[in-house]
């Protein structure tokens, strides 16, 4: 009954390269905030935006894998996976396991939200200012400032939690988690249907919609937020009384 | 006995209370500086956001350029010697202020300069002048606060 381990592809080329992405981003939005370099910020922040909305479109048409209704289950499932009883527990988990799921949606979320509330922040004087600012109040894009700046923290958070997940599964499940995550490939004790990875055709178009979202927010989200690019500013007309 | 001591500790401890109180009640110059620059900073954003507008309001940023050219004067009167770091009250005012006071006052007149600067653009019509001078306000801000506020972040 022992298969020949074979490697079975299951993460696809979208669901590895947003991964890393991530990886790649979250140090660098750090570090251009924190130095003070917004310019920079707000365009890693718009590149942050296309890969989170890439991903959770990915979510509805990816790979098996990759789509929230394979990943993620109910308490049922989490439950049985954490005291290794019943059939989810047993068997092999190609994808996400019913707890790590969750863990991918609540990273999504935090950083999707964190996007948002950079959109419409601006810094202390109101001088530097998310691409989205001018639809807010002044009190609003304060209370925006202080909240991009604790959910940073709780994405923090979550990123330790992730590596000692990680660390967890290798030390102790002798279960090396990272390199599936570069190569998209695992080896399975035992014979496992591998699932169907989706056209990449379909990434890029996901990946297209998430980058025209990302530019007419950059514009300001016209004609909301901003007039077009190619309008030229009108002057409200003025009273008497304006002069005076 | 008793109460000779008691009437000792009372003696010593009332002047140290009330001195206590004084040094609790901040000076009145961080509140006041505190409001002027907030009600700049609402100034500002106002004025840029109807740079974005697909019609900006002339009238607007004239009351903007207004509010900003009044605040910018009395931005020099909020700083009295004492109202620095070392007051124990919560700010970002640097100690450099009172240490290089020629170069605050020439970060003041540059912010007083520049609003009046923006208040001439703003009674033209000429919105590509109104913009250039509120991005020069928007410079004497940020000249200021690089060398005399505590960075944030
Ligand atoms: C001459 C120096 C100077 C100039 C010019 C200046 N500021 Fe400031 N600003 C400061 C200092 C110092 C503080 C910190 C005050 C404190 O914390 O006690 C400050 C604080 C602020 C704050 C935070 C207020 C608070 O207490 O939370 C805002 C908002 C602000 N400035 C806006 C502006 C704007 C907008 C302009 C230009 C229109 C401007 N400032 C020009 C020196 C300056
Ligand atoms: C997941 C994505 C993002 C992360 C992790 C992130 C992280 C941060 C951090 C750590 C700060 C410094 C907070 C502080 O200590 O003051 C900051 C500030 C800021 N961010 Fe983001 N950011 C993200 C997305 C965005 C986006 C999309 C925009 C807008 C395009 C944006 C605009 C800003 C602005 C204007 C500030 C300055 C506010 C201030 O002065 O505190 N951010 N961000």
């Amino acid at each position: 009954m022992r298969e020949a381990a074979v490697p079975v592809k299951l993460w696809d080329l979208p669901v590895r390269l947003i991964h890393w992405g991530f990886v790649v981003l979250l140090p660098l939005l750090w570090w251009s905030a924190e130095s003070g370099r917004l310019g920079l910020h707000k365009t890693f922040g718009l590149v942050m935006l296309t890969l989170v909305v890439t991903r959770l479109l990915w979510g509805l048409v990816g790979s098996p894998t990759a789509r929230f209704d394979g990943f993620l289950r109910g308490p049922r499932a989490i439950l049985d996976y954490l005291k290794g009883r019943g059939e989810t527990a047993r068997a092999p988990v190609v994808g996400h396991n019913p707890l790590g799921g969750w863990s991918v949606m609540a990273m999504l979320t935090l950083l999707g939200a964190q996007v948002a509330l950079g959109l419409v922040t601006q810094d202390v004087d109101g001088l530097e200012s998310g691409p989205l600012n001018s639809l807010v109040s002044w009190d609003t894009a304060e209370a925006a400032r202080e909240a991009h700046e604790l959910l940073f923290n709780l994405i923090l958070a979550l990123v330790v939690l992730h590596l000692a997940a990680i660390a967890f599964y290798r030390f102790v499940r002798k279960d090396d988690l990272v390199r599936p995550m570069v190569t998209g490939r695992r080896r399975f004790s035992e014979a496992v249907a591998p699932p169907h990875l989706a056209p990449l055709w379909r990434a890029a178009l996901c990946a297209v919609l998430a980058a025209a979202l990302a530019g007419w927010v950059w514009l300001g989200a016209p004609p909301f937020g901003a007039r077009y690019p190619w309008d030229q500013p009108a002057l409200a007309p003025l009273d008497a009384a304006d002069y005076m | 006995m008793q109460f000779s001591k008691l009437a000792v500790c009372a003696a010593l401890l009332l002047p140290a209370t009330a001195m206590v109180a004084v040094a609790a009640a901040p000076h009145p110059a961080f509140k006041l500086r505190h409001d002027n620059f907030e009600a700049m900073g609402r100034a500002m954003k106002s004025t840029f956001d109807q740079f974005k507008k697909p019609t900006p309001n002339l009238a607007t940023i004239r009351k903007n350029a207004n509010v900003l050219a009044a605040a910018a004067t009395k931005v020099k009167g909020h700083f009295p010697v004492g109202t620095g770091p070392e007051a124990g009250v919560k700010t970002e005012a640097l100690a450099a202020i009172w240490a290089r006071p020629a170069d605050f006052a020439a970060a003041t007149d540059r912010l007083v300069d520049t609003t009046k600067g923006l208040q001439a653009a703003a009674a033209g019509t000429d919105l590509a002048k109104i913009q250039a001078a509120a991005g020069a306000v928007g410079g004497s801000c940020k000249n200021c606060h690089d060398s005399f506020r505590k960075p944030r972040g």
